[in-house]
């Protein structure tokens, strides 16, 4: 402290040339992580935007930007995506992204309150064993999204999976003999027509919708326990002092106060699920018929299938967009920055 | 407004136990306070009172109604916590309001009662600011605030004022005393500090070890401590304690304590005669020591040899470390007196103001 005040007050005296040194500082030490963050992050953002107004192909990968079949055709790629002018079977821009939406909303509206209960339940005073749960359910979240899929497919198998087992065992309890075969994944036909008129929401969705739960809930979870312990115990003991029964002391204590850590969780679980690619693309790959398509399973379809590396980038820049609106818009909305601690 | 009873209560955790068999009665409107050490159990009993703790054994009774088996929120009791506990995300206004309104009081109840409420603490302009805007002595009011609106029948406070400064505690002591006078409820208040105890207690339990030690009013507790901890718990500086023997000299009851030898007073001696050649404690408090230089007439003093080891100044006294053989001890002596470190000199103890203590059993001799 003392050298650090004694240098502060001689500065005057060493000119300009010292004072720049020490300005530019702090920017030297950035300059290490910017050089990083620019080769694997900046560069391959603004190559894609660039792409984006192209008619970029397979033929232009040798050469990219440089080679000569490669035309500028300004927002061809964005207005084609949008007016579904893409030589594109079953698709429609508005109808992906309100399932895309309808998916990641569902998803954290089932996950986060989920979560918090089970969150609540594992924090009851006296329970046994409450270390071995806790560390049970981190394992979802260690485990590669790849192999769940893969887990969940043949649990939603038609012939040998577990799910239809199951059903059958639950339907003979009841005294029937019928075998249940539900094709999860490759029926179209949807069960509850009117939900979500904009598009049929297939079998497949709900399908995976309890798989992605069995993902999804450990994280919220994990945030929600976190929070819970930050909550001091005599708030509760004032509470019921003051007459609030164990519901009221949940809603008025309990959900308020772990909202500042629930509402940034929400909002990253969003966005995870909003774009959950090897999920969707291992588990379903989108289908049947597409039904199941999120922006970006198709944004990567559009490049592998049918290479079209322009329109997929035009995708991806609006998939960008779209999370990018959406996160300012909940974040503005819920004040996820804020929280009750002291100032 | 109501008596509060503890008959024989007892509280254990698993084999430890925090209230052993405590026996208190409260009076209606009484300011009761329970002082002992951190860990003596006084706050576990305001606890089991609360209905925060579930009590092990015995009847805890609030009025005439046992109210063991009774929820908090119906046992007719508010509580202001050591870290006043105040709803973070609510308003003063709302903290203040919150019991009310789960109670479905009326709204223009709640607010006449509020803003009442807030008049008597001085808060009336904070009521719309969140607890983290307010400074700690503010959040203190509201938190008593949120305990008078309810106008329960028993108030209780868990050392309500450890949190704050000094200075703050010294006002708020003095605030929750008018407090008392002026809802003329029953006070129930927990507290380390014997000071708060001295200054606000109608009558004060000292507490160790889970077990009460004395209940009485702070000026007999102070005069007359039952024993050797409420003696040295009570006062400040603490009272000075002088293992000893008390032996017949010359027809004369004496104490000796092997580096000084002080003659009990003829008109006491009758008491202590039964621990003749006995061990006990001799004790007397700094006060009752004076600089032989300054002594205030018409007392029964006896001189004692002693060395200085220590002087504070204060101002209006100075407190005087003494070293006597292997005894130390401390005198509050005249601010005029001119006794400085290293002087060896006579101090003067005041015989008609000493206590004995049977070493063994620790209890006052009577």
């Amino acid at each position: 402290m003392a050298t650090t005040s004694m240098k502060m007050t001689s500065m005057p005296k060493r000119g300009k040339q010292g004072f720049t040194r020490r300005a530019l500082l702090p920017y030297m030490y950035l300059v290490p992580a910017f050089a990083v963050m620019a080769v694997i992050t900046f560069y391959p953002l603004i190559f894609q935007v660039i792409i984006s107004f192209t008619d970029f192909q397979t033929k232009d990968l040798l050469k990219q930007l440089a080679s000569p079949n490669l035309h500028q055709i300004g927002l061809k790629n964005y207005i084609d995506i949008i007016t579904g002018g893409l030589p594109v079977q079953n698709f429609e821009f508005f109808r992906v992204l309100t399932y895309n939406f309808w998916w990641a909303i569902t998803n954290v509206a089932v996950h986060v309150p989920a979560g918090i209960l089970i969150a609540v339940a594992l924090n009851t005073q006296g329970l046994w064993f409450k270390r071995i749960y806790r560390a049970i359910y981190v394992l979802p979240v260690v485990v590669p999204p790849l192999v769940v899929a893969t887990v969940w497919r043949n649990i939603f198998n038609e012939q040998y999976g577990a799910m239809n087992q199951f059903l059958t065992w639950v339907v003979h309890l009841f005294g029937s003999t019928q075998v249940i075969h539900l094709r999860w994944l490759e029926e179209y036909t949807p069960p509850i027509p009117w939900l979500l008129p904009n598009g049929p929401l297939p079998l497949a969705y709900y399908a995976m919708m309890i798989a992605n739960f069995w993902l999804g809930w450990p994280f919220m979870t994990l945030v929600a326990t976190g929070a819970l312990q930050s909550i001091p115990k005599d708030l509760y003991e004032a509470a019921s002092i003051d007459g609030a029964s164990s519901p009221q002391q949940f809603w008025n204590i309990t959900v308020p106060l772990i909202r500042p850590a629930m509402v940034p969780a929400a909002i990253y679980g969003f966005t995870l699920s909003f774009n959950l690619f090897n999920f969707v693309y291992f588990m379903t790959g989108g289908g049947p018929a597409r039904s199941t398509e999120i922006l970006v399973t198709f944004a990567y379809d559009l490049v592998r299938n049918l290479r079209l590396y322009g329109v997929a980038a035009a995708f991806a820049v609006i998939v960008f967009f779209v999370a990018l609106v959406v996160f300012l818009i909940t974040n503005r909305i819920t004040r996820a920055t804020e929280s009750y601690a002291e100032a | 407004m109501a008596s509060v009873t503890y008959d024989n209560v007892t509280k254990k955790f698993g084999d430890a136990v925090a209230v052993d068999n405590l026996n208190i009665h409260v009076d209606d409107k009484e300011f009761l306070v329970l002082v002992g050490p951190s860990g003596c159990g006084k706050t576990t009993a305001l606890r089991c009172l609360a209905g925060l703790e579930e009590i092990s054994d015995g009847r805890i009774l609030i009025g005439d109604r046992v109210v063991n088996d009774v929820a908090p929120k119906d046992r007719d009791i508010a509580m202001v916590f050591q870290s006043y506990a105040l709803y973070p995300h609510l308003s003063v206004y709302d903290n203040m309001a919150f019991g009310l309104k789960l109670r479905k009081v009326n709204k223009d109840v709640i607010k006449k009662r509020v803003e009442e409420a807030a008049d008597i603490l001085g808060i009336t302009d904070l009521l719309n600011r969140k607890p983290r805007q307010l400074s700690g002595g503010q959040r203190q009011r509201v938190a008593v605030g949120r305990a008078i609106v309810r106008e329960p029948k028993v108030f209780l406070f868990d050392e309500p004022l450890s949190n704050l400064d000094a200075k703050l505690r010294v006002q708020m002591r003095a605030e929750i005393s008018k407090l008392h006078q002026r809802l003329e409820t029953t006070f129930i208040y927990v507290t380390h500090d014997q000071t708060e105890a001295m200054t606000m207690a109608t009558r004060i339990a000292v507490i160790n070890k889970g077990k009460l030690q004395q209940l009485d009013t702070p000026q007999n507790l102070y005069d007359s401590p039952a024993n050797l901890f409420v003696a040295g718990f009570i006062g400040s500086p603490a009272m000075n304690f002088f293992p000893a023997k008390l032996r017949k000299d010359n027809g004369r009851l004496i104490v000796d304590t092997g580096d000084f030898i002080v003659p009990i007073p003829a008109d006491r001696s009758k008491v202590y005669a039964s621990h003749t050649d006995k061990s006990v404690i001799f004790a007397i408090r700094p006060e009752n020591i004076h600089d032989a230089a300054f002594l205030p007439p018409n007392i029964h003093a006896e001189k004692v040899e002693a060395k200085v080891d220590v002087t504070e100044l204060m101002g209006n006294e100075i407190f005087l470390y003494l070293l006597s053989g292997k005894n130390t001890f401390v005198a509050r002596v005249d601010p005029r007196s001119q006794l400085r470190v290293g002087n060896q000199t006579q101090v003067a103890f005041d015989m008609d103001k000493f206590h004995i203590f049977d070493a063994e059993t620790e209890q006052a001799i009577r």
